[in-house]
Order: C-alpha cells, then structure tokens, then sequence
C-alpha cells in the first residue's frame, strides 16, 4: 500500500514547481539599451529636422570652359587657394601651335607695314623730283598727276598694312585667350573638398554629376536643414536652434540663421542617392556655425532641432517673402 | 473523524487514485492548454515586447497589427520628433524580405531596419557579436533560431544536419549582399520567421523599391511626461495613430482573438477537459461515498451529526482537490520546462494557476455536493440492512 503521505507531497513539490516556472518564465525580456544615446532637444517646443552640412558658399562644383585633355592638376584635397590659384589645366598643344602661326602672321604684317612705308617713301621721292622742275614744258601734267595719285596709293596701302598688323595683333590675342581658358582656376577663396579629375582623363564641359573640382568656403560652416512643410509654419527666424552630430549626441553646437529660402523644395538630401524617392516638400533653412565648435565633414548630417511655438499654441504672424539670400 | 475520514479515502486505493487522476487530468488540462494558448497569443506580439525601449509606437492609423505595416512618409519622423514631450524619436523599418541561400532555396525574412546612429530597437540578447558591428559595410545580425533552421545551409553529406549560419556568412538579400556579423536572441514572433537586424538605411536598399518606407516611429516620452497625453498629443498633430508598448499588444492579439479561430479551438480544449475532469473526478467520489455509505450510516447510528459528517466529506474534497491540483500543475510545468528549447509556444502565468485552481474547486464543491446529499438524507437503519 502506498504511504499515505506520498501522493500529498508529490502534489506540494508540484505546485510548488509550478509556482516556480511561473516566476522564472515570467521575467520581463531584456532590453536591448541604445548604441548610441540620441540627440534630446533642449527646448519645451521646436520643430526637428535633418540637416546636411556645406560650405558657406555652398559646395562649387567646379567646371570647364573647353572639354579637352587633363595636363596637369595643381591642387591637393584639402589645400587652401586664393581666388585666381591654378586647379588644372588642359592640353594646350594645338592652340600652342596655333599662336606660332598667330605670331608669324603678325611678322608678316608688320613687314607688309615696312614694305607699304617703303613704297611711301619712294611715291612721295618722285613726286617731290617732279615738283621741284621748275619750267612746266619739262614735264608733262599727266606725269604730275600719276606720281601724285602714286603717292595716294602708297599712304592707303600703309593703311591696309597697319589694319593687317592689328588683325594679326587680335588673332594672337584671341589664341592667348584659348590658352588661358584652357587653364581652369579657383573662382573664389577657400578650400578643395574634391579632385575628381585626374592627370590624362578627358574633362568635359556643362553640368556633371560628380563635378572635376569641388571647393567652398569653409570659414564658416552652413547646415541646410529641411523642415517638413507641414511644420513650415512654425518655423521663426528668431527661434534658436541647436545642432547635434550623429553618432555622438554629445557633440552639439548653437546654430545661427544664416537665411532662408524661401521656395519649397522636394526633399531631396538625407542619404544624397540620386535614386531617393521624393515623398514631400520641405523648407530649406540655413543655418551657420564655426567648424572650430564640432569634428564635422563637409556632406555629414545633423539632428537639428529649432525653437518653435507649440502646434496648439497662438496663431504665427505670416511672414512669407522674407527669406534674404545668403 | 478526521482520521477516519482520511483513512475511509485513503483506504480504497483504487477509488483514491481514481479521484486523484481524474482531478489532475482536469487541472493539467485546464493549465497546460491555456498556457500554449497564452505561449501563442504572446507571440503575436513578441516583437514588441522584445524592442522595449521605446513608450509608444507611432504608425500609419490603418495599421491593426504588428505585422501588417502600412510605411510612412520618411518626413513624418521629424514631425513626430518635433511634438513637445518627446525626448527621442527614432525609425524603424519592418519588412518582409526574401533571402536567397546558399544552396539556391528562397527564404522570407522578417527584416528590421534600426536608427543609423544610435540602433534603437536592437535584439535583447547578443549571443555573438555585438549590435555596433551593424555600423560595418552590408552587415546584418540573425536570429539563431533562424539561423539554426530556416537559414542554415544543408549539410555536404545528404544524410547530414544542416550547418547553422555563422558569423561571416554571406546571405543575399533581394540581389543584395549582407554579411552575418552577429547572432542574436530574441523571442520567437508568431510566425517564426526568421529576424535579420540592419540599419535603417540598409533596410532601405533591401527593400523592394516603395515610395514610402519608414514601417514605425519608435518615441521616448520625456520624464514626467504622462504618456498617455503624450499620445493623444501625437494623433492631434500628426494624425497619425500612436500606441502605448501595452496598447500596441492589446491591438495585436485582439486583432488575433478576432481574426483567427484559435481562442475558439483552445476555449473547447479546455471546456472539454473541464468537463471530462469533472464527470470522472465526480462520478468517483460519488461512487466512493455509496460505497462506504454503510460507514456513514455507523457513525450516524453512533450519533454523530450531519455536521460532522458533512465536515468529513469536505476534508475528502479538500484533500483530493489539493492533491489532483498540485499534480496537475506540476505535470504542466514539467512539460513546459521539458518544451523550453522547442518551437511549442508555452507561457505559464500566474493567472492560470488561479484559473485551474477554481476550476479544480468547482468540480470538487460539484462532487462533494452530490455526496453530500446523499449522507444527509440517509438513514442509519440502512447498516442493519440487507
């Protein structure tokens, strides 16, 4: 016979097993902490957007008046240059050969000006010979008047000669200027960002995707934020407004408005993929800060956040129209 | 009386034992169905509970659960980040994505893309690698069971088990590279699919081209801020529809109660076991009370009262009630625990040890009365009879 007790404890130590599993089956799942901590807005009431960082002067995609062949690039990534400093510049042979005719050519003419003066000079030496006869039978007014128009013939002819001389002047002077443009320069102060050309490679002209050079001011940084144009209007020029980096939320910076732009655009920034879906329009508001204050790249994003009255708050004062250019 | 009680129960062995079963079948039933019911319920919403960070989950209003999403305009994070009471908002993107593996079979994944910068709503355990490995070139982080199973490449010897998917694997991903850079936990979803964790904008690339991605708005509330205003505020500015982490989880499993016929199918199983439970575990101990009917008829003749009687028969109840219970839930938590590493969906709440207990009370209150009745109307003449 079974001891009475053992069906009664086996029954207590599986209760108790089962108070046990609902205990440790029950435990809330861990939580996955975050990576990184996220950028947290320092205002009661802002508008948030994502900003992309430039040059103040934007980023220049630098071009080419003439397409031709790359013969030399005179400039790092990175480097400082005065407005005027050479970039590259391009296969200048032809118009090199070119001047040599140029040049030539102005020999010429200007020896076709030393020939006419000579021709002058002797019209003028016979005309003189026959005024000076003073009895009027010794010469005929036929002669007087061939050596005459002879004279007349040689000062135009010195005319054509000079103009000659000036033609052949500005045919040179329009070689020169292909050679020169034919040298691609900085058109502003400020620094290389991007050499995308390369010694040999074929540069062409008009708007390329990937610019030959790109380069901007980077006295001061720009960060074109994009808000959302449902938030548009609560956008004021006078809020403040705060910029954190990715990655570290402890990187931030107080943003100055630098000015707006006052056409909505598509969105269009964000990863920078050509093949970015267009979803919305968005205002453009730029916002300055000194590169000093952040480890930040030319092209990085920002959590931006602005200052901004609530959405329930009192109703904003239109103010379209006012965006100035930067 | 006490002891003749326990030893008239306990003296007929096999009644005993009958009693006894018949109440564990009905406790273990009535704990071990729900508990997979719950097990699956919970999973529908698994998901949610594992990302746990955030407070409230900002999403199209049309959405009904944690599975059907309905993508958002990419913008709608900065409105969302830009109402007052928020202290982070983040994206994130859900997805259903075929992976293509290494023998050539298709497999669909369930795809989640993680902020960029700070990979919020990450796997709650890491078992290899670490959630910042994602910042590298075309990585992804599986989940193991995924990459145990479903993923798993087959084995050289056709005979052989698959070879699990490992850190530097390569996956394709719609045409696309991923690289296995880590394997996580997380708690099996109600499709088992399996997970691949990767960056939101990678997730991006993955995806077949939509003009709207962004699956979820993940929201921090700020401290102090009540989050239930914060909601309220969310929908009024953004109309959009934002859940609290519970709320979201109530919408998913009622949206499961209502759309599927699995509560139905377990509502049965456990009225059944109810039911089958309580005709066994009763018509025993009825049977056990005529049997020693003449016992009773002895102590009555010897003058005891039907309150003492009653009190004995009680204790019986009692005791078989307790017992079966325990056993039962006992063999219920012994086959959860045995099930732990399986697919079986099994979660054991505290609720369900209430439930079962009443049930168990209410076939036991059943049959005792039934008992009762009869020992109350009996006359003591019936020992001198027959």
């Amino acid at each position: 016979m079974l001891p009475k007790a053992t069906l009664p404890i086996l029954a207590v130590a599986g209760f108790l097993f089962g108070v046990y599993s609902v205990v440790t089956g029950n435990q809330p799942p861990p939580v996955a902490p975050a990576v990184v901590e996220p950028a947290r807005p320092p205002f009661a009431s802002y508008i948030a957007g994502a900003g992309i960082v430039e040059a103040r002067s934007r980023n220049i995609g630098i071009g080419t008046p003439l397409p031709g062949l790359v013969k030399s690039v005179e400039v790092k990534v990175g480097d400082r240059v005065e407005a005027g400093a050479v970039l590259f510049r391009l296969d200048d042979r032809e118009p090199l050969a070119e001047l040599e005719i140029r040049r030539a050519d102005l020999l010429k003419a200007q020896a076709g000006v030393a020939e006419a003066e000579a021709s002058l000079t002797d019209a003028n030496t016979l005309l003189a010979l026959a005024d000076a006869v003073a009895d009027e039978r010794a010469i005929s007014a036929e002669d007087i008047k061939r050596r005459r128009n002879a004279v007349l013939i040689a000062k135009a002819r010195l005319e054509t000669a000079h103009a000659q001389v000036r033609q052949a002047e500005a045919q040179l002077a329009a070689v020169q200027t292909t050679l020169d443009r034919m040298v691609v320069r900085a058109p502003i102060r400020g620094e290389v960002l991007q050499v995308n050309v390369r010694l040999g490679e074929y540069a062409t002209t008009g708007f390329l995707s990937t610019p030959l050079v790109i380069m901007g001011d980077m006295d001061r940084l720009h960060v074109r934020v994009d808000i959302d144009e449902n938030d548009a209007w609560r956008f004021r020029k006078d809020g403040k407004a705060y910029g954190y980096l990715r990655g570290n939320s402890q990187l931030g910076t107080e943003l100055k408005l630098a000015y707006v732009e006052p056409y909505i655009v598509p969105k269009r920034s964000l990863t920078g993929d050509s093949t970015e879906r267009v979803d919305t329009r968005v205002l453009q508001v730029l916002y300055s800060f000194d590169p000093a204050a952040l480890p930040v790249f030319v092209g990085q994003q920002m959590d931006v956040f602005i200052e901004a009255p609530e959405y329930t708050g009192s109703t904003p004062n239109p103010q379209p129209g006012e965006g100035g250019g930067g | 009386m006490n002891y003749i009680a326990l030893k008239m129960l306990m003296g007929d062995r096999g009644k005993y034992l009958g009693i006894v079963m018949g109440l564990t079948f009905a406790s273990l039933i009535m704990t071990q169905q729900p508990a997979i019911f719950v097990g699956l319920m919970m999973r529908s919403y698994s998901f949610v509970t594992d990302v746990g960070l955030p407070d409230i989950w900002v999403m199209d209003p049309k959405v009904q659960f944690v599975d059907d999403i309905k993508p958002l305009q990419d913008t709608k994070l900065f409105r969302v980040r830009g109402v007052s009471g928020v202290d982070w908002a983040m994206p994130m993107y859900k997805g259903m994505i075929k992976a293509r593996l290494a023998d050539g079979t298709f497999q669909t994944c369930n795809v989640i893309g993680l902020d960029d910068a700070t990979l919020i709503g990450g796997p709650p355990v890491m078992l290899e690698g670490r959630l910042e490995d994602l910042r590298r070139a075309d990585s992804v982080i599986v989940d193991i069971d995924g990459a145990r199973d479903k993923l798993a490449r087959p084995s050289k010897d056709p005979a052989g088990k698959p070879v699990p998917l490992k850190v530097g694997d390569t996956l394709e991903l719609n045409d696309r590279r991923a690289v296995v850079v880590g394997i996580a936990k997380t708690t099996r979803t109600f499709q088992s699919q399996p997970v691949v964790y990767t960056t939101y904008s990678r997730a991006t690339l993955y995806a077949p081209r939509e003009r709207k991605l962004l699956s979820f708005v993940l929201v921090k509330a700020r401290p102090g801020q009540e989050v239930h205003a914060l909601t309220r505020r969310i929908r009024e500015t953004t109309g959009l529809a934002a859940y609290t982490q519970a709320e979201f989880e109530e919408l998913t499993v009622n949206y499961f109660l209502k759309n599927t016929g699995i509560p139905i199918n377990f509502g049965m199983s456990v009225t059944l076991g109810f039911i089958v439970g309580a005709a066994i575990a009763g018509q025993t101990f009825y049977n056990f009370t005529l049997e020693n009917i003449r016992q009773f008829g002895v102590l009555k003749a010897m003058g005891a009262g039907n309150g003492t009687l009653l009190g004995m028969i009680l204790l019986q109840a009692t005791l078989v009630g307790m017992v079966g219970y325990g056993l039962g839930v006992g063999l219920t938590s012994l086959f959860g625990w045995s099930m732990r590493n399986t697919i079986l969906a099994f979660k054991f709440p505290w609720q369900l040890l209430v439930f079962s207990g009443l049930g168990v009370t209410l076939i036991c209150v059943f049959s005792a009365l039934l008992s009762i009745r009869k020992v109350i109307k009996l006359e003591p003449a019936i020992v001198f009879k027959g």
